[in-house]
């Protein structure tokens, strides 16, 4: 079945363009919009596979256009097609979902090639699926094994969509790159002190210090685990954020938009909850 | 404090939440607190990676959360912070955290990227940021109170 293209720019001469292009190629146009005022209405009529979408149009611009779009469909996949494509552009295209972005004027073939990746399945962050969670398992062991000296083994445990109830320390670090994600590390109190210990070769000297070794043990782990897989494919430009850090009172951690894959390692000192969730994201910028 | 850390944030606020059913955003005050608070209730974690890295949070008691997801979705009842109320709670911090990066682009903070958001619940639970010094900024959103802290460096 051929993949259906809905085509939105105000120029009748562009939408020919890119119409006969990929009419050409097998493709099937199913619907045009030259502004905001019909572009619901025929999206929801057509029901395209794909939007090609103008920036600079009269009334609402493109982006504008596409906000409305993933509000009406939050699936929407949009290419945006412009001659104006700068860091600013690129960047609020990024924020709205938009899925792929090539410059005017379209070459054929270019199109064709976005068009294709947009509608295949996204194998980079089917790879983090796939690899993500025992790359960071592999970090953890390393590290905490070379820093603490305890042997890590991993058990089983339930990977349920119920809310984790921490055991006292709570380290979060962002991922952002081609996807984005989260990396939850989770120990009590006790054994945190307990590595802190094994560690420094002395006892902590206070909370802060047991804290201070929590974000670096995190932030380490993430750090590594992320370039491991940016070894494996560049294309992931993983980067992490610093930890936030959560304690006191026991909290429940919850991330809605994410599916965290869990393991549990069991060290000398106690155990470490590891937790890694992946957003997919297929952006294409060419 | 770095007023350009905070003018973003007062931008997305007053521009996000209007669209999400809010009528009055208002900023009580502005304050400076060490690297660890206290908070109770719920606290929406977003991290910050660019040309500065660090995190945004967002910070309300349960009822307020509860109040805050009942307003995003059109007034719905909403008895338990329940995992619809989350997730209500968390888009409208993803929504706000990626207008701010445009409006940080506005004065020259260019490049930045946000994590998807992760919730803590807890009642005495304390938050320690990856910076020496928070600034809390404390809103009334249709007399909702909400504590937004920025520890970006």
């Amino acid at each position: 079945m051929s993949i259906k293209v809905m085509v939105v720019d105000d120029s009748p001469f562009s939408r020919m363009m890119i119409g006969e292009a990929l009419s050409g190629a097998g493709y099937e146009i199913v619907g045009e919009a030259d502004s905001l005022d019909s572009l619901i209405e025929t999206y929801n009529n057509c029901k395209p596979d794909v939007v090609t979408m103008d920036i600079a149009m009269p009334g609402a611009d493109g982006f504008e256009c596409s906000r409305e779009l993933r509000r009406n469909d939050p699936k929407a996949k949009i290419i945006l097609v412009s001659s104006m494509k700068d860091e600013d552009s690129e960047a609020e295209a990024k924020r709205i979902g938009v899925s792929g972005y090539i410059q005017k004027p379209v070459d054929g073939e270019t199109l064709i090639q976005v068009i294709k990746n947009v509608m295949s399945p996204d194998s980079l962050f089917e790879q983090l699926m796939e690899r993500g969670l025992e790359t960071f398992k592999e970090a953890l062991a390393q590290n905490v094994t070379r820093m603490a000296k305890t042997p890590v083994i991993f058990n089983p445990i339930e990977n349920s969509d119920s809310p984790y109830i921490s055991q006292g320390i709570t380290a979060v670090i962002g991922i952002i790159g081609q996807s984005t994600g989260s990396m939850i590390m989770d120990l009590s109190p006790d054994a945190a002190e307990k590595i802190t210990e094994a560690m420094l070769r002395r006892p902590s000297k206070n909370r802060e210090e047991v804290l201070a070794m929590v974000a670096e043990l995190a932030n380490i782990i993430a750090g590594i685990a992320c370039s491991m897989l940016n070894k494996k494919d560049k294309a992931f430009a993983l980067r992490v954020s610093p930890p936030s850090l959560f304690h006191g009172n026991n909290a429940e951690i919850i991330s809605p938009s994410l599916k965290i894959q869990r393991s549990l390692a069991g060290t000398d000192f106690g155990s470490i909850f590891l937790g890694v969730g992946f957003k997919k994201g297929s952006k294409l910028w060419m | 404090m770095d007023v350009n850390h905070i003018n973003p944030i007062l931008a997305a606020f007053a521009e996000i939440l209007p669209q999400i059913g809010f009528q009055k955003v208002e900023k009580k005050n502005i304050s400076l607190v060490g690297s660890t608070f206290d908070y109770d209730g719920v606290i929406v974690n977003l991290a910050v990676v660019g040309t500065v890295k660090g995190v945004i949070m967002i910070g309300m008691d349960i009822d307020s959360a509860k109040r805050f997801a009942s307003a995003m979705m059109m007034g719905m009842e909403v008895t338990d912070f329940d995992s619809l109320a989350q997730s209500a709670v968390s888009e409208m911090g993803n929504m706000v955290c990626a207008n701010a990066c445009t409006q940080f682009s506005k004065v020259g903070i260019d490049g930045l990227d946000i994590s998807p958001p992760t919730i803590m619940i807890s009642q005495g639970g304390l938050a320690t940021l990856p910076v020496p010094q928070t600034i809390v900024i404390h809103f009334l959103v249709d007399s909702i109170n909400i504590k937004v802290y920025v520890g970006l460096a």
